[in-house]
């Protein structure tokens, strides 16, 4: 069973070793990682023997098409292969079955309840994948379209939900639910990384690099900063044009907000090599031998065709899930923002969860979170602003006006996580006030009701 | 003799280091002297490169020719840092400075004497007493490039009384003052070589941020008291997003290569005093929107003015503390600019004493005409241009106050030297918020006005989020281009929502 390291932010390290497929390099790095969440037999590939210890080559030959004359064989063989790489390996991928259920159950039964949920579960296993697959891409592309790919994919998940949110008019549910992606990535993800690794390693208290995290917490700061100010200039009623102001404001802060992302790309991809060497962002660079032995496992093009798969699956799925929220939060009796905030980050965040966890247990705390806090800042540094623009393109009047409570919670989260980071340890008590934190937050969320989650909708 | 003597003295003086009638470095004032606009091609910058300055200068275009000669008088405030000797030696110290103007005045008012006396006091005397007034007029009034811009102060009341145009009465006057508060703040500096540490740091204290002072005096006057809140806040949250911000992103660009560090310890400490300042400025606009005082209005008005005379009182003991650990600061300054040290070691005494407290009064004369007729304008303009009021207070307003700062750090940054930088601009909003601010509102009660420390509560938030962000980001000791450009971007997010920003109608309050 492969274990993968998915590491959804930009791995800006394109190890050099993309086209090197060598069997032993590839055994011996599946030999080194440590198992995550997901490794485990899989019962639909018993053939996948060949990932263990003690596989022979020829086992491995014969079904990886390592040698040519297999692998220019059958196209057939190729798809088989392919399929079987990616999408029978994970364990994760048991949920997979559910998406299409989900569909089914909408045309038979309409029953909004269960048509979310199991499209829920249908919609993460492919979130994994997708990371999976453009890290394959990655491999090929080199640094800088690797982190790009990254980037953008990285996301895609909730960008997509969120598009599709846009298009029905649901602007609450957008800004919800990216919102929600933020707090859970700082403090669910960021809390049980900690919580897990501060278990494991009991005896001792797990350190990271501070330097890098106050850098990237101070981006994120800076991040929300810009994305607050409509809100506040909303609630303190000071604006000229009621309603018309704060959208105007939001457009522009949402372009100024896209500048700073690219800005910040570009940044990164060039202080890469010079500054942050020893400083594990989200690349996952140093001192991850899984990563550094990582080859692709698939060809260029099959992960362009994967990558292009899973993206079209998560659409249609997204489809039904956005359709089905309203009815969802009727049926189950819960409001449309607990479903927003809580549940729908699940979706897109479910990968980089297990991740984050998987490398706090590696004691490989830097890692971790640069996934937390590179995703926090990635939404809201570019999926935040490029649906407002998003919006603005497709006349919806989605702006950065997050409600007062949220906007308040908000910039508290990302106040103290970034103090709490600044000392640079972790232990499992941190973690646990972390995640208990967000428990709290959720609920809040549970009882709290939009006051005017009508006027928001615009169909 | 006597007079000249005495400045030999003081020029002596500077032989010593520790007696040193330099200001106080970091907090007490904006670093006029450090700074003196090199960013303008001012020749007095003595920030920049020595060596071939004084030839450099696009001043010099102006001026008639290229100095041959050095005033030992001038140079011998600096010589000691060079381990030059006292007098003489004008050779070497004219390619070490840009006193070259001096001579140059020298040359064009009386060259036989000018040309060469080795020995300063022969000729200085002479010098003095024929050239002291025009030689004064020219390095206050016409050497620094900014003053290009000093014809904008006349126009602009010309404008005010011929046409009454206040959009364009508004820029003139705010381009007018400019320059002015630039020299304010050197003839500032030149006063304080002859005062001393303390007088000087108290001075430097005061005049620092005299023009803010003065536009919010007047608007005082004018019962424009939101005008007053929203310019000073105005100037805080320029000084630490764009002044960083620009200073960041220049100085990162600059060299490329490194990562700039400063002082994490200094920019922690300067943070820590501007939250705490900004606290307790907050208080009453919290009390204020929480709707629980006990006598609505009033309390709150109460409540600002003792609180302006508390914040006074930790402003005095905060002056008192800098000039009590300055010989400490010294020590560490000095190690960290000792490169570029000698050009920021030299400060010229350009100005007799009584000349520069002259030059002093008549500048802040001009100033305060000016800003009456800016204040007058500033309705009118808001109205012409069609922007918000706060808009103009906000943004526009402060670009005069801190335009000499904004110079000064983007060159100390552009020279690797983040912690001046730091100073200037964190240090600026550090005496804004802890002296400015609570002496509008003593002022006020003196006249009689309501002024109380209840920014409404979209400028608190602000104040409060961007000091908070800006206080997390410096603790990190290190910048580079992006965090420059984050903070400038923050900036013109700030100034978009202050564009479509509006005061809520009095009868919210």
């Amino acid at each position: 069973m492969e274990s993968r390291v998915q590491v959804k932010q930009p791995p800006l390290n394109a190890p050099g070793i993309s086209d090197d497929l060598s069997e032993t390099r590839k055994m011996n790095s599946l030999n080194g990682r440590l198992t995550d969440k997901f490794e485990d037999e899989v019962p639909f590939s018993p053939e996948i023997t060949y990932h263990q210890p003690g596989s022979t080559l020829a086992a491995r030959g014969s079904h990886s098409g390592e040698s040519p004359a297999v692998h220019r064989e059958t196209l057939g063989g190729i798809i088989y292969r392919s399929i079987r790489l990616v999408v029978f390996s994970n364990r994760l991928n048991l949920l997979m079955p559910f998406g299409p259920l989900a569909i089914l159950v909408q045309k038979l039964t309409g029953h909004h309840g269960w048509v979310f949920s199991l499209s829920l579960l249908g919609i993460m296993p492919l979130a994994e994948r997708l990371g999976y697959a453009t890290e394959q891409l990655a491999f090929y592309t080199g640094d800088t379209v690797g982190g790009l790919l990254n980037a953008t994919f990285g996301n895609a998940t909730e960008l997509i939900i969120s598009l599709y949110a846009l298009k029905s008019g649901l602007l609450r549910v957008v800004q919800l639910s990216l919102l929600g992606s933020i707090l859970s990535n700082m403090l669910l993800v960021l809390g049980c990384a900690f919580l897990s690794g501060g278990i494991v390693f009991n005896k001792k208290e797990q350190v990271f690099n501070k330097a890098a995290a106050t850098v990237n917490s101070g981006l994120l700061l800076m991040a929300v900063m810009g994305l607050l100010f409509p809100a506040v200039l909303h609630y303190t009623r000071t604006e000229v044009h009621f309603g018309k102001s704060e959208l105007a404001l939001s457009r522009f802060s949402s372009c100024v907000m896209l500048v700073a992302y690219a800005a910040y790309l570009f940044f990164q991809l060039k202080s890469q090599s010079r500054l942050y060497i020893a400083v594990n962002e989200e690349e996952g660079e140093a001192g991850d031998n899984s990563n550094d032995d990582e080859s692709p496992e698939i060809s260029k093009w099959e992960s362009i065709i994967w990558l292009s798969v899973m993206t079209a699956w998560i659409s249609i799925l997204s489809e039904y899930l956005v359709g089905a929220i309203e009815g969802a939060s009727n049926a189950w009796n819960i409001p449309v923002t607990f479903i927003s905030v809580i549940l729908l980050p699940l979706v897109g965040n479910a990968a980089e969860h297990a991740s984050a966890i998987m490398f706090a247990m590696k004691d490989k705390l830097d890692i971790s979170l640069g996934v937390a806090i590179g995703s926090s800042t990635q939404i809201s540094m570019f999926v935040i602003p490029f649906c407002v623009v998003m919006g603005w393109i497709m006349r919806q009047p989605l702006d950065l006006n997050f409600q007062l409570f949220e906007t308040a919670a908000l910039f508290l989260t990302v106040i103290v996580v970034a103090f709490m980071l600044q000392e640079g340890t972790a232990n499992y008590f941190k973690g646990l006030m972390l995640v208990l934190c967000y428990l709290i937050v959720a609920a809040s969320f549970y009882v709290h009701v939009d006051s005017n989650s009508e006027d928001q909708h615009v169909t | 003799m006597q007079y000249n003597n005495s400045r030999w003295k003081r020029g002596s003086k500077k032989d010593e280091s520790t007696a040193l009638p330099r200001l106080p470095r970091c907090g007490l004032h904006r670093h006029r002297h450090r700074f003196d606009f090199a960013g303008a091609g001012s020749p007095y910058c003595y920030l920049q490169p020595e060596i071939g300055m004084a030839m450099g200068s696009p001043d010099f275009d102006e001026e008639e020719e290229i100095p041959f000669r050095e005033e030992t008088s001038f140079i011998s405030s600096s010589s000691p840092r060079k381990g030059l000797p006292h007098h003489g030696s004008q050779n070497q110290v004219h390619h070490n400075h840009n006193h070259s103007h001096n001579s140059h005045a020298y040359s064009f008012e009386t060259t036989a004497a000018a040309v060469l006396s080795p020995d300063l006091p022969k000729s200085s005397v002479f010098r003095l007493l024929r050239i002291t007034r025009i030689r004064s007029l020219y390095v206050v009034l016409i050497k620094a490039k900014i003053n290009l811009l000093l014809p904008f102060g006349p126009l602009a009341i010309a404008l005010h009384y011929l046409t009454g145009k206040h959009g364009w009465v508004f820029f003139f006057s705010l381009l007018g003052i400019t320059p002015l508060a630039e020299r304010l703040g050197y003839v500032t500096e030149q006063l304080a070589f002859y005062t001393g540490p303390t007088v000087g740091g108290l001075l430097n204290a005061t005049f620092g941020n005299a023009t803010e002072m003065i536009i919010s005096i007047f608007a005082l006057k004018n019962d424009m008291i939101r005008v007053v809140q929203q310019s000073l806040l105005g100037s805080i949250l320029s000084n630490m997003l764009l002044v960083l911000g620009c200073a960041f992103f220049t100085g990162g660009i600059v060299h490329y290569k490194k990562v700039q560090v400063f002082n994490k310890a200094a920019a922690v400490v300067n943070s820590g005093l501007l939250l705490m300042a900004v606290m307790g400025i907050l208080f009453p606009a919290v009390l204020h929107f929480t709707h629980s005082e006990v006598h609505l209005g009033k309390s709150v008005l109460s409540l600002s003015r003792f609180s302006s005379c508390v914040m006074l009182i930790a402003y005095a003991s905060y002056l008192f503390f800098q000039l009590k650990s300055q010989p400490n600061l010294y020590s560490s300054v000095d190690e960290e600019g000792v490169s570029g040290e000698n050009s920021d070691e030299e400060e010229e005494l350009e100005l007799t004493q009584t000349e520069a407290i002259v030059w002093l009064a008549i500048l802040t004369a001009w100033v305060s005409l000016l800003s009456g007729y800016l204040v007058d304008a500033i309705e009118g303009a808001s109205e012409s241009l069609n922007m918000s009021m706060a808009f103009i207070s906000v943004i526009l307003l402060p670009i005069v106050g801190n335009a000499a700062e904004h110079a000064s750090a983007i060159m100390f940054a552009m020279k690797d030297k983040l912690d001046i930088t730091i100073g200037v601009a964190v240090g600026s909003s550090t005496q804004i918020s802890m002296f400015v601010i609570p002496f509008c509102v003593v002022v006020g009660w003196c006249m009689g006005k309501e002024m109380d420390l209840n920014f409404q509560l979209f400028e608190t938030a602000t104040l409060f989020i961007t000091v908070l962000v800006v206080a997390f980001m410096m603790q990190e000791g290190t910048s580079n281009y992006f965090k420059g450009l984050m903070l400038i971007l923050c900036y013109l997010i700030v100034a978009a929502s202050f564009f479509v920003h509006v005061d809520p109608k009095s009868g919210d309050d």
